[in-house]
């Protein structure tokens, strides 16, 4: 049968660790920078 | 070649030797040289160590890899993506203040030499030694993927294609050193960016819907959009493990210790990631829908690796299609030109100064690390000559090496204030030797098939040398005050 979407594992794992990443390291950018400047 | 996709890449090579000129002028010490005298802002910081980092593999490697297998490739992007951050998250802003702390160090082996007041100066010597014959293998084999790029791009003759590739690189990492090589790998950074987001939006907006490239290529083969098609979980954990590797990378660590204050790291690591994140997918999404553009014809097994090459032909005009070329090219060559300039630092500093000439005038070190950048170029263009030069295999080893070797020692060193010169030395040299043995199991132990082998060896080769750091350092006598009080500096 033709497939016309990805899994949602396949969506899990291709999106979230990596998308984590860059959420986490603007989050530490406003908290380190926060930090600095008190 | 079209002449315009001709007319924008030598545009593109003359930009680079102007760089070199440019930064020639802010060049007069062997920091500014080497480390930029520690004045890289947080783009340029970020920027750079990505580009240096990823090389041809970015545009090439993975893209083609992807074509050919799918999705699956995926977790090798995740291992990469999350290495990178932590070593930003942890190890940037610390290693840029300790190696200021530690006599100002401007190398690797510098700061484990200052770190451990190491009398002895083994750990410069081992970790400068380990340095440069590494790097001078990688650096020939980034020359060779620049000479076939060259060559199947311009229809050039494969010697003449690597003796300009490699005239351009040294001619502007010779004049301008390290704020050279950062600049131009910042700007080819962008390129790469904007080439790798590029190439599959046309593909989305123009040609096929999303939905379209999935059908097509489930299709062909529905282990191609499933993530897990192929994999066992020790397949996964060394796809993963790739990021273990960041720890110990010298060109890498080197823009930590180069950017501008510990103030700079968290701007650069922020930028660092998007870049990084961002440029994986579009590396993951050229392959990926290249599977279902090419389904009609698709690329024949050698020519996978060529798929974003091929697929900006297609997709755009001679202009854009000579810019994304030079972006292919830049890849190869922001790695190629880091890999060298620490090859030279290696030699300057950690030989010439440290042993030979301690007292040197500035002028004369910043010369001794440019005729050290032709050095290893030339050293780099022998071995390159034969492209089936055993040699060249070293670099198999190389990322897994340096990860294994410093990664832990780097880590520990910067963390843990008990840890001694021997706990050091007994890291590196474990955590080469794992690596070294692991990778020749098949031949050490034939006959034994046990899939556990096929484990990448920086796993093994990253935990066994923390061990040996810890029980060396355990065993041995306390740091000395000195130590200890240069530690609480940080």
């Amino acid at each position: 049968m033709e497939q016309t979407s990805l899994s949602a594992a396949s969506w899990f794992w291709l999106l979230v660790p990596m998308l984590t990443v860059v959420l986490l390291s603007i989050i530490t950018f406003f908290v380190e920078t926060k930090r600095e400047e008190e | 070649m079209n002449p315009a996709t001709l007319t924008t890449f030598i545009f593109y090579l003359a930009a680079l030797i102007g760089f070199g000129i440019l930064f020639y002028q802010y060049t007069n010490t062997l920091s500014d040289y080497i480390l930029g005298g520690r004045k890289l802002g947080s783009g340029v910081a970020a920027l750079s160590a990505g580009a240096s980092d990823m090389s041809g593999w970015l545009l090439l490697g993975l893209p083609g890899a992807v074509y050919a297998a799918g999705l699956n490739q995926i977790w090798l992007a995740i291992g990469l993506s999350v290495g990178a951050y932590l070593n930003w998250q942890f190890v940037a802003r610390k290693l840029r203040k300790y190696t200021e702390v530690a006599q100002d160090s401007i190398t690797l082996p510098d700061y484990f030499e200052y770190r451990f007041q190491d009398k002895s100066r083994m750990l410069r010597v081992i970790s400068a030694l380990v340095i440069l014959i590494f790097f001078a293998v990688y650096t020939a084999s980034g020359l060779v993927a620049g000479a076939t790029l060259f060559e199947s791009a311009f229809d050039l003759n494969r010697q003449i294609a690597l003796w300009t590739g490699t005239i351009i690189i040294v001619a502007y990492t010779f004049l301008g050193g390290f704020l050279a090589v950062s600049w131009t790998d910042f700007f080819q950074g962008i390129l790469m960016f904007l080439a790798l987001i590029a190439a599959p939006v046309m593909i989305i907006v123009t040609y096929m819907s999303w939905d379209e490239i999935i059908a097509t290529t489930s299709s062909m083969d529905p282990a191609y959009v499933d993530v897990f098609s192929g994999m066992t979980t020790i397949g996964i954990l060394s796809l993963l493990a790739w990021g273990l590797g960041y720890f110990g990378q010298p060109h890498i660590l080197s823009r930590f210790m180069a950017i501008k204050s510990e103030k700079h790291v968290p701007k650069a690591k922020m930028i660092a990631m998007i870049w990084m994140v961002f440029a994986l997918y579009g590396a993951v999404f050229v392959g990926f829908t290249g599977i279902a553009f090419f389904a009609e014809s698709p690329l024949p097994a050698g020519d996978q690796e060529i798929v974003f090459l091929e697929l900006t032909q297609v997709l755009f005009n001679p202009w854009i299609a000579g810019i994304i070329l030079a972006a292919i090219l830049s890849a190869v060559m922001s790695t190629v030109d880091s890999q060298l300039l620490v090859c030279s630092s290696a030699i300057a500093e950690d030989f010439y100064k440290a042993f030979l000439k301690p007292k040197a005038p500035e002028k004369e070190l910043v010369w001794v690390g440019r005729f050290a950048v032709i050095g290893v170029a030339i050293v780099a263009l022998i071995l390159a000559y034969n492209p089936d030069n055993l040699v060249l295999d070293l670099v198999a080893y190389a990322w897994a090496g340096f990860g294994a070797s410093f990664g832990p020692v780097v880590i520990l060193s910067l963390f843990w204030k008990q840890m001694t010169r021997n706990g050091a030395l007994a890291g590196m040299i474990t955590g080469a030797a794992t690596v070294l043995i692991w990778e020749n199991l098949g031949l050490i132990l034939p006959g034994v098939e046990h899939e556990i082998i096929s484990l990448y060896s920086i796993i093994p080769g990253f935990i066994l040398s923390t061990l040996a750091i810890y029980i060396a350092s355990r065993f041995d006598e306390s740091p000395t005050d000195a130590v200890l009080a240069q530690h609480d500096r940080v």
